[in-house]
């Protein structure tokens, strides 16, 4: 019987990529995003990231989809699309 | 006696399904039990449910290991954890996905079927928790429960018209089901 609660390896958790049980995902518009950053300061799981390039997207290894960027977004640059699994 | 394991995530109401399976095998005169066990209690977390149907009395206490059926309520769990684990060789396996059996390439000896169970709770709840859908499709997959049973035992857990859509998302995925047969 494996072990349980135990850490044999520190620094594991990275390895559990958790946002696989979405069921939207969230697709942003950069034509109507106006750099506002809400959706950046608002996503509890802090995965929404801005690149060099000025384009905000969400980590989807840990996106769950709960839809608050989508909701807090003042311009509605952001949809959330059914996931196809 | 028929075991039946459920897989779902926390959230999605696999506790919820496995209780309304032995509540309708109840109403329909046989013995039945159900219990869960998960292990991180929090939303998105795997967890497992389990119910046994009998026509005499349930002595067995312990967690099912060789289910007659497997249901599984969220398809991303598959790459988590091995949903086939101790099916029988002729059991049956039922996963809430788009995909057709075929294309999840499960290595099972059991039959799979698929229902978009997501869809349904979207169309009828308008949110995707979907259980009483898994369970409807469940009754017609598996023959083990009648969809009056079924529903008796939704109007029994909800009231209102929580019922009343729990009701629908019941019997549309009963019949859909049940034409793919």
């Amino acid at each position: 019987m494996k072990p349980g609660a135990v850490i044999t390896e520190p620094g594991s958790t990275v390895r559990n990529k958790t946002g696989g049980w979405r069921v939207f995902r969230p697709v942003f518009n950069m034509e109507r995003c106006i750099d506002c950053g809400n959706c950046w300061i608002y996503c509890p799981e802090a995965c929404v990231s801005k690149s060099e390039e000025g384009e905000y997207s969400a980590d989807l290894e840990y996106c769950k989809g709960c839809g608050i960027c989508a909701n807090e977004c003042p311009t509605e640059a952001i949809e959330m699309q059914l996931e196809e699994k | 006696m028929k075991e039946i394991r459920f897989h779902g995530r926390g959230g999605q109401g696999a506790v919820t399904a496995a209780d309304l399976l032995a509540m309708a095998a109840f109403y329909e005169g046989r013995y039945s039990q159900s219990f869960p066990s998960f292990g991180t209690e929090r939303r998105g977390a795997p967890v497992l449910a389990f119910a046994r149907i009998a026509n005499s009395f349930i002595r067995r206490r312990s967690q099912i290991y060789s289910p007659d059926y497997v249901v599984v309520l969220d398809p991303s769990l598959i790459e988590v954890v091995d949903v086939t684990q101790g099916i029988r060789d002729d059991g049956k396996i039922l996963i809430n996905s788009e995909k057709s059996p075929d294309e999840l390439g499960l290595e099972t000896k059991a039959e799979v079927h698929t229902i978009n169970a997501t869809k349904i709770a979207l169309d009828v709840l308008g949110v995707p928790i979907v259980n009483t859908a898994m369970i409807g499709a469940f009754g017609a997959m598996s023959g083990e429960v009648s969809l009056e049973a079924i529903v008796k035992a939704v109007k029994n857990r909800f009231s209102g018209s929580l019922a009343e859509k729990n009701v629908r998302a019941v019997e549309v995925a009963y019949q859909k089901m049940e034409e793919r047969l």
